[in-house]
């Protein structure tokens, strides 16, 4: 079991309010991501959950038990840091032994469940060693191994893969979320990483300067923003946004874009402009449109290949039913 | 000339001057130590000047082995070392931890718990002897004076008097005594080096990874265990080169035991040099020689068995 309800969760450092009034509930087994950009709060609500900050009012539920004012090592959960923490004086065996031994099970258990998650982590062949002995995608799989090993009801990850190449990020993505989908126990999971975000989550929260802006599943989010932050921070290349003209002339303040639902020509369409950059991918093309009178830049985004090059000129049309209407509060228009 | 040899010729001349540094006074000490070498003899005024024809083989270290304070020296030396070593290292780490938390008039307080490091180590033992170890006029003996008069005081009280008729009238202790001498010197250099521990266990202290010990929180451990599995191991190394730092000065130790006690009960193997220096060179030569193997028997025993406890 682990379900996690914030209610009116408020965290202030001094006179500085990070947290305004919150209200999220994460509901047993979800895979839960936090998003936003730096500095909005996402590792100081997860720390909240954790216990390791305490929060200035409102409660802290886990499976509907009042946890706020309960101590970190009593509610549960555990916890993957960015920098994995991990006991740099123990060797592997007994890093992940740590919080069992903490925890007084016996020694014969400690056992099994360390090959266990050895076996379940590759870590057998480590579990001598020191953490400083170990690369860093085997640093991390030692503090996730820490993290199993207590059956805990809700799993912690603070940014856990920032630190690791992009080849080894996209491995240890797929691992995290595979053991999501074996053990079925809550996840919350911060990032700045859309993708990440996009690929592993049940419900991404995004957050801006400690507000929630929008909770959804990836996909809810990708096609139906609540608002323009939402529709500019989901998505890669990001949304492109126009005002003025264009966007009265649809109802609308501003109007946006996302670079993959344009088509574009070199012979006709509804708006001309200059390629300034195209960024071939191969399997997709980026390509960065000047001088459209829309916006500075307008960047598409086409699978395949097109033959265009800086300075061609060529013409752009949006697919009509994905083009997102925002009000002058920022908010979606249907 | 090869890639090798201009590098090489380079450093000769401070390997060299180390060397000399190094091996002319050991030289020296180990030649004094096997021939008869005397500042002062009427009888035999040959053995004034140090010359080869005076060799005396061993008999110099049978002569020191045999004076009958070579073994309280060398007993002395350890028992100081070892005590100083062993209070100065746990209270070191006890304040550090406890200054390491922020509190209001930190820095303030740092500073004063650094401070007796700059006292001069003979200035210290005439503060502690006579101000403060003092039986009669020092604090000790003012202390000692008001709890007897306390402990006067209530046993005419009514109810309670009873109680404290049983208590015993206090003696206040004399640290230049024979038996206590040592004890001072130690009471008063663990003063004067604890700080010296502090500010090196505070130092490392805040280079502690603090996500560790969060992480430590949430897998469930106490303050002890934190500290225990944690931070004293964090502190290891520092400990090392705490204790080896002081071994090395206090093997050494002498302003204090001559203020103290003038040698009296209380002699290291510096002091027994110094006895003998005052006119048997050979056996004062003979003496450092025991000094020199003594300090390198305690590294090494000192440095193997801070490995094997802290280190895991
Ligand atoms: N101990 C603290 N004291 C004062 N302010 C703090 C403290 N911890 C965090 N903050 C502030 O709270 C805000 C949110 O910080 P937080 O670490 O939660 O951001 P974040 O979303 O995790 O950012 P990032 O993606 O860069 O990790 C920041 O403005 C930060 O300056
Ligand atoms: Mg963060």
């Amino acid at each position: 079991m682990g379900r996690i309800s914030l209610e009116n969760v408020t965290k202030t450092f001094g006179t500085v309010e990070v947290i305004p009034p919150l209200n999220l509930t994460i509901e047993d087994g979800e895979f839960a991501v936090f998003v936003g950009p730096s500095g909005c709060g996402k590792s100081t609500l997860l720390r909240l959950i954790a216990g390791l900050e305490e929060t200035t009012s409102g409660r802290i539920l886990i499976d509907d038990q009042d946890m706020t004012e309960v101590p970190p090592s009593k509610r549960g959960l555990a916890m993957v840091f960015q920098s994995y923490a991990l006991y740099p004086h123990m060797t592997v065996r007994k890093n992940i032994a740590f919080p069992m031994r903490m925890a007084g099970i016996d020694e014969a258990e400690q056992e099994k469940r360390i090959n266990a998650a050895a076996a379940a982590l590759n870590l057998t062949d480590y579990l001598e060693r020191k953490p400083g002995q170990l690369s860093g995608g085997q640093r991390q799989r030692v503090a996730i191994g820490r993290a199993i090993v207590r059956d805990p009801s809700a799993f912690l990850f603070d940014e856990p893969l920032s630190n690791l190449d992009a080849a080894l990020r996209v491995g240890m993505r797929i691992e995290i979320s595979e053991m999501h989908n074996r053990m079925a126990t809550t996840m919350i999971y911060v990032t700045h990483d859309q993708v990440e975000a996009m690929t592993m989550a049940d419900k991404i929260v995004v957050l801006q300067a400690g507000v929630i802006e929008q909770v959804g599943s990836p996909l809810d989010l990708y096609h139906r923003p609540r608002n323009k932050f939402v529709a500019g921070f989901i998505g890669s290349p990001t949304m492109n946004f126009i005002t003025g003209e264009e966007a009265t002339k649809r109802g609308a303040d501003t109007i946006g874009i996302r670079p993959e639902h344009t088509e574009v020509s070199t012979t006709e369409g509804m708006w001309k402009g200059t390629v300034g950059v195209a960024e071939h991918l191969g399997s997709d093309t980026f390509i960065h449109v000047h001088d459209t009178g829309l916006a500075e830049t307008f960047t598409v985004r086409i699978s395949g290949d097109i033959a265009v090059r800086h300075g061609d000129t060529v013409y752009l049309t949006p697919q009509p039913d994905q083009i997102h209407k925002f009000g002058a509060d920022g908010l979606r228009i249907e | 000339m090869s890639k090798r040899t201009l590098p090489r010729l380079l450093q000769t001349p401070a390997v060299l001057l180390l060397l000399v540094w190094m091996l002319v006074p050991l030289g020296m000490t180990l030649y004094f130590s096997f021939i008869r070498y005397v500042l002062n003899s009427l009888r035999r005024p040959e053995w004034t000047t140090p010359s080869l024809s005076n060799w005396r083989g061993f008999g110099n270290y049978e002569f020191v082995l045999k004076s009958k304070d070579f073994i309280l020296a060398i007993q002395n030396s350890l028992l100081i070392v070892c005590s100083i070593l062993f209070l100065t290292v746990i209270l070191g780490v006890l304040i550090a931890v406890l200054i390491n938390r922020a509190f209001p008039g930190r820095g303030f307080v740092r500073v004063l718990l650094i401070s007796p490091f700059f006292v001069m180590p003979a200035v210290n033992a005439v503060l502690w002897i006579n101000m403060i170890l003092d039986p009669v006029l020092g604090l000790q003996g003012i202390a000692v004076g008001g709890i007897n008069d306390l402990v006067d005081g209530l046993r005419n009280a009514p109810l309670i008097g009873w109680f404290f008729s049983l208590w015993p009238e206090l003696e206040p202790i004399s640290f230049r005594a024979t038996q206590t001498s040592a004890l001072a010197v130690i009471i008063m250099v663990t003063w004067q080096w604890t700080p010296f521990a502090i500010l090196i266990f505070m130092t490392s202290l805040q280079s502690e990874d603090q996500q560790q010990k969060e992480a430590a929180v949430l897998d469930g451990a106490s303050a002890w265990s934190q500290f225990r599995f944690l931070t004293l191991p964090h502190l290891g190394r520092p400990i090392a080169i705490v204790v080896m730092i002081q071994a090395i000065f206090h093997l050494s130790l002498y302003a204090e035991i001559e203020i103290v006690s003038r040698g009296n009960g209380n002699k290291n193997l510096p002091y027994l040099i110094g006895e003998f220096a005052n006119n048997n060179i050979g056996a004062a030569s003979a003496t450092g020689i025991f000094a020199v193997i003594l300090a390198n028997i305690v590294a090494i025993f000192l440095l193997r068995m801070i490995g094997k406890t802290l280190m895991e």
